[in-house]
């Protein structure tokens, strides 16, 4: 299959000598054929082999967090599309909770706001904000920065990577961003299929797929199956209600409103919502067909002008629905060894 | 009444030689010589200089307070000569720490010798640098310069560009019995999107003339007063409003904190 649609890949260079910095090898990052442009700055960053590895090594290290217990794979787990499996908001150290289920980490390179409410526009500030967070890792940027460089090991990685010993914020940073943006899922069985690969669907997903491109891709458009915009879309609101985006931007438009996630990997990134409020894709559906609160902002797309509100979707329709869904699951991706823990 | 002639002339003698004094001309300015120039940031509360710990202080409502903390940025300097001509400065970037004397009195480089009459900084980092590559961001602008004394927002993504922390019989006890008042200042506008900007300009004539030249580097004497981030454009009770940690929140912070500067004076050495 790999040499199937390795003829269709648009590669996209990425020159080392743009960095005099780097060393080793420049790694190509490609574009899946069926995706658009990707959006991350790579001129600023090159990927490197030696880059790369340091970032993973970084992505599975402990000593990101203050008590040295948990690394960004705790809520970042492979087998899961890179989230929090069974856990609707993530635990930090000392088992302190957030308040917001963890994202899966996929095809990063599309996106240029993080988060559920996209409070961080670069990919390389996003591992400060869970460093950072006293609910999450809990440690300062300072500590993890002289306990990296007190190892034996981080100094030899990163000179491979950036030339020198030298342990520095920017390169700690690019460093991560280099791995996670390695992290593509563009091999599901949706993915052959579009791409005319060899790749059949059954007929509950074909049809699956139609009623989703009929009822649900204005807002999980095109091949990362997301707008990237913020909308509200209905959720039961209670007294203490996260206020989503209006956090970051203060206008009321956006009181209530989250990212509208991609759909990538989603039959095993559950639960779903920013509050991880629902645990199967079945509650998703039923959801969106029988209980679409109308609260302030509710997204114009969920109300019709009679008055209904959310999708009508009978109960045969939800289940095509999530078996054409299931087709978007990349077991390449969750069990590529080169992503895996070491 | 009878005047000793010795008396007159010793007079006449000295009014001319401080009259001279103040007159003399400094060195011309040369083209293209530099010197540094000082910005002294003296924290007070009122008349008494600023102590950090448990120093009591009272704002002009009454109600005692004590400062743990007090950090602040200062950015994009600019400094305008008596000809009206403008001196920019936008990559030097200063971060005022009370806990640390050594951040009292940061330099600006590279100032052009010239004779300033007005100073302008920014309280906060402008929103270019506060959305800028990190491989750029060097010296306070990096996280890693803070340890404990946090500067950065991870969440919504942006410096903190005023910290103000202490203690307050005022404040309601926590469930610890500590009663923290906390204001954290910070908001650049939003990255691709509309959000709270909370960047103040503090623009102050220098009520006389700072002489940058090849062997003068001047000094601006700031006084920073405290009591004005209570009590200046709008009033600002302890008992009220005793933690902000939201842009959204802040800007009546950042309206009053820009009214805690004037200039003092300024030394020409």
């Amino acid at each position: 299959m790999t040499r199937l649609w390795a003829g269709v890949w648009v590669v996209l260079l990425v020159w080392s000598c743009s960095s005099p910095e780097r060393t080793g090898p420049e790694v190509s990052f490609t574009v899946p054929a069926n995706f658009p442009k990707p959006l991350y700055a790579f001129e600023r960053n090159p990927l490197t082999t030696s880059g790369v590895e340091l970032g993973k090594a970084l992505f599975n290290e402990t000593l990101l967090s203050k008590d040295n217990t948990i690394s960004c794979a705790e809520c970042h787990s492979q087998p899961y599309g890179f989230t929090h499996h069974g856990h609707d908001v993530s635990h930090g150290i000392h088992n302190l909770k957030g308040t917001r289920n963890s994202l899966p980490l996929q095809n990063l390179a599309w996106e240029s706001e993080f988060f559920w409410d996209g409070g961080v526009p670069d990919l390389d500030l996003v591992p400060i904000a869970p460093i950072i967070s006293e609910v999450e890792m809990g440690e300062t940027m300072t500590n993890v920065i002289d306990k990296l460089r007190a190892t034996k090991k981080y100094p030899l990685l990163f000179k491979k990577a950036f030339g020198t010993e030298e342990i520095t914020t920017a390169r700690f940073l690019q460093s991560l961003s280099q791995f996670m943006l390695t992290l593509v899922s563009a091999n599901a069985r949706y993915d052959h299929f579009v791409r005319k690969e060899g790749i059949t669907l059954t007929n509950d997903e074909q049809t699956g797929l139609q009623l989703f491109r009929q009822k649900c891709s204005s807002c999980h458009t095109g091949e990362l199956f997301t707008d990237r915009s913020y909308r509200n879309n209905g959720l039961f609101l209670t007294s203490d209600a996260d206020e989503g985006r209006f956090r970051i931007t203060n206008q009321e438009k956006d009181r209530y409103t989250f990212r509208v996630p991609s759909l990538r990997n989603v039959a095993v990134t559950g639960p779903y919502m920013h509050d991880g409020r629902f645990y199967t894709l079945e509650a998703v559906l039923d959801h969106y067909a029988e209980n679409v609160h109308d609260t302030p902002n509710l997204d114009p797309i969920l109300k019709a002008s009679t008055g209904q509100r959310g999708i009508a979707l009978t109960q045969q329709e939800r289940q095509q629905i999530i078996a054409f869904l299931k087709t978007l699951t990349d077991e390449e991706f969750l069990t590529n060894k080169q992503l895996a823990v070491p | 009444m009878k005047i000793n002639p010795f008396f007159l002339l010793l007079f006449a003698f000295c009014t001319t030689v401080f009259t001279s004094c103040k007159n003399e001309e400094p060195e011309p300015a040369g083209d293209g010589d530099t010197n540094n120039l000082t910005l002294e940031f003296d924290n007070r509360v009122g008349a008494q200089k600023l102590v950090l710990g448990t120093t009591p202080y009272k704002n002009d409502f009454g109600e005692e307070f004590s400062v743990t903390t007090l950090n602040y940025f200062i950015s994009n300097v600019s400094l305008k000569k008596t000809d009206g001509t403008v001196v920019k400065f936008p990559d030097q970037y200063f971060l005022i720490r009370q806990v640390d004397s050594n951040t009292w009195e940061p330099e600006l480089k590279n100032v052009p010798a010239g004779d300033y009459s007005e100073v302008s900084f920014m309280v906060g980092v402008d929103s270019l640098r506060s959305a800028s590559p990190i491989a750029g961001r060097t010296g306070v602008l990096d996280t890693y310069a803070y340890g404990e004394d946090n500067m950065w927002w991870g969440w919504n993504s942006g410096y903190i560009f005023f910290k103000f922390e202490g203690t307050s019989p005022v404040v309601p006890a926590n469930g610890a019995g500590l009663r923290p008042f906390q204001y954290h200042v910070g908001g650049y506008g939003g990255y691709t999107n509309r959000a709270p900007n909370n960047i103040r300009t503090v623009t102050l004539p220098l009520n006389g003339t700072a002489t940058v030249r090849k062997s003068i580097s001047p000094t601006i004497h700031f006084v920073v007063n405290l009591q004005k981030f209570f009590n200046s454009t709008t009033a600002l009770k302890l008992q009220e409003t005793k933690s902000v940690h939201d842009p959204s929140a802040a800007a009546p912070l950042a309206n009053n904190y820009v009214n805690m500067f004037t200039v003092d004076h300024i030394h020409n050495d």
